[in-house]
């Protein structure tokens, strides 16, 4: 009787209230603490045991950081090299993504699955060759070097998300276009992607996001201060004997705004874009 | 596909062209670089023909450096992954319940997720601090540890210590699969088995589990592979202390060639490393490709 009891408890709704609240707290306690140490002095947060709440906050932190520091130019850095990558890989991954949805060739399978395994490949695979070719070419230490760096990472993904979004539409509307006289191009410009751009919009912004916090390549291709990212100069505030941690705190508030903003403004798509593939229709 | 198109050779090479921009590139910009690893792992010399070693393979067997990266990567990958599910199932299952406010707990338990990998590790490394740390504050107030405990400066803590931030920021990715998962889940199901009088764990058992099988088995390929491929957290962390202890085959290699310039044996651990990589996740990419 009593274990019955205990399994209705722990399958009634009362009980998953218990562990939403469990995980809000897991979750967001992270979060309140950058927060909070990002408000406080130098001082305060030398203190031991620490302050739960900032006793006099100040907005010293962010000032250093965004006015002193370097931090306006990482960021500016991030912006544009995960943009243009993200942005270049979407759109020439969109044409393979219809390529490989509505024609059937020799080799289609072996490409997509190289195209999927390339995915696979551990980055560290090829930092040490790009380190060497970037140098022999001249672009080591350069935004462009970075932006194909990244294109390695964002354009296989693209291709695999926008083909799911592809795979979506119905035929008949490309076939119909092509009867009212469109080209198999024109049918693609002007029919298929006009009714993806929601999910071209999610695959641009999971581009986006897969470049923004990424550390490896930045640290491995670059070396000079007004080439890094704002995972790079963040990684870099750590000291090795005394770390401003208000200053660095405020600095990992600011670069996870916009991942964090992107996602609450578009969560719907992305969470569909997500999960695409793991359901099956 | 239409039966006369499959015939019609002009639009067969039609979906060459659409291909054509993507391969060419990732040919130049991935193919190459990774051919060229492969090159530089046999130590190539060039002058006289052409000859080549396997010496950096075979010390690699012998290196216990190496050796220790192979089993770090397999407890941290395995064990995050591990926990992930863990904390993923009852939180997905939570959500999928008939509560209020359900889209307010839905995006509060992602939002982790949207954090690069090193704002989280940066965030733990304060959090975990002997002497400022949250943490470290918390368990002592409760009376649970009456001394600092060092986290990250302790050999046997520092795994589980990355570990921990790597839970936080990546379970709610394999949470969101497993929720589409359950919501996919016919209703019928359930009533079915209501009217026959089946208990809640027969209903877990023979409904919610096998039903879940391929978001489990998608969310767990996709877990494995971006973990494997983690480097942000433990760099950030530890940077693969201390000593050893959460040296992880990224950190690994990233030593060998940016420290130690040792560019042909990187090479060679980092083919062995995507090696390893490619078998694992084979399975996963040959499912992908004949459903594509």
């Amino acid at each position: 009787m009593n274990m019955r009891k205990i399994t209705r408890y722990l399958t009634g709704r009362q009980f998953a209230y218990v562990i939403l609240l469990a995980m809000l707290v897991f979750n967001l306690i992270p979060f309140f603490w950058m927060l909070s140490t990002s408000f406080k002095s130098l001082a305060e947060s030398f203190q031991t045991p620490p302050t739960i709440w900032p006793n006099n906050p100040t907005v010293n932190a962010y000032t250093k950081v965004l006015v002193y520091g370097n931090f306006p130019l990482y960021f500016f850095n991030s912006t544009v090299i995960s943009l243009s990558s993200a942005v270049f890989s979407s759109l020439i991954g969109a044409l393979a993504a219809y390529g490989f949805s509505r024609f059937f060739f020799k080799g289609r399978y072996f490409l997509m699955g190289a195209i999927l395994a390339s995915q696979l490949l551990p980055g560290v695979l090829l930092v040490g060759p790009y380190f060497k070719m970037l140098a022999t070419v001249g672009l080591y230490d350069t935004r462009v070097g970075l932006i194909i760096a990244f294109t390695t990472i964002t354009l296989p993904f693209s291709t695999w998300m926008l083909k799911g979004f592809i795979d979506g539409v119905p035929k008949e509307l490309d076939q119909a276009a092509m009867v009212d006289g469109c080209s198999r191009f024109g049918a693609f410009t002007r029919v298929v992607f006009p009714v993806i751009a929601p999910g071209m919009v999610a695959t641009i912004i999971f581009a986006f996001l897969l470049a923004w916090g990424d550390l490896l390549w930045c640290l491995s291709l670059t070396n000079s201060e007004s080439m890094a990212t704002v995972t790079l100069g963040l990684s870099r505030l750590v000291g090795q004997f005394r770390t401003e941690w208000p200053q660095l705190m405020a600095g990992s508030v600011v670069a996870a705004l916009p991942p964090v903003a992107l996602y609450l403004l578009l969560q719907q798509h992305l969470v569909k874009g997500l999960t695409a593939g793991a359901v099956k229709e | 596909m239409l039966k006369g198109e499959r015939l019609n050779i002009k639009q067969k090479y039609q979906g060459y062209l659409f291909v054509l921009p993507t391969v060419f590139l990732l040919v130049l910009i991935l193919g190459f670089p990774a051919f060229m690893a492969v090159v530089n792992s046999v130590t190539p010399i060039w002058s006289e023909g052409f000859s080549f070693t396997l010496e950096n393979y075979t010390k690699l067997i012998h290196d216990p450096v190496f050796l220790n990266a192979f089993s770090k990567t397999a407890y941290f990958v395995g064990t995050t992954v591990f926990i992930h599910f863990l904390i993923g199932l009852p939180v997905a299952m939570a959500l999928n319940a008939q509560i209020r406010a359900r889209n307010f707990f839905r995006v509060l338990a992602i939002l982790p997720w949207t954090v690069p990998d090193v704002i989280s590790g940066l965030a733990w490394r304060y959090m975990l601090n002997p002497t400022q740390g949250i943490v470290n504050h918390i368990l002592m107030s409760l009376g649970i540890v009456d001394t600092q405990i060092s986290w990250l400066g302790n050999p046997q803590l520092a795994m589980p210590s990355v570990i921990l931030a790597e839970v936080w920021r990546a379970y709610p990715f394999v949470m969101v699969i497993l929720l589409a998962g359950l919501q996919a889940i016919p209703e019928q199901l359930y009533e079915a088995a209501r009217v026959d009088g089946a208990t809640f764990l027969q209903v877990f058992r023979y409904i919610t589990l096998p039903q879940l099988k391929r978001p489990f088995a998608v969310a767990l390929a996709l877990d494995v592979i971006w973990e494997f491929r983690r480097f942000g957290v433990v760099y950030t962390m530890t940077q693969g202390g201390p000593g050893h202890a959460t040296e992880i085959f990224s950190m690994r290699v990233y030593k060998e060639y940016f420290d130690f310039f040792n560019f042909e044996y990187a090479s060679a651990m980092a083919i062995v490393v995507a090696g390893i990589m490619l078998l694992i996740t084979l399975p996963y990419v040959k499912t992908m490709v004949s459903e594509a």
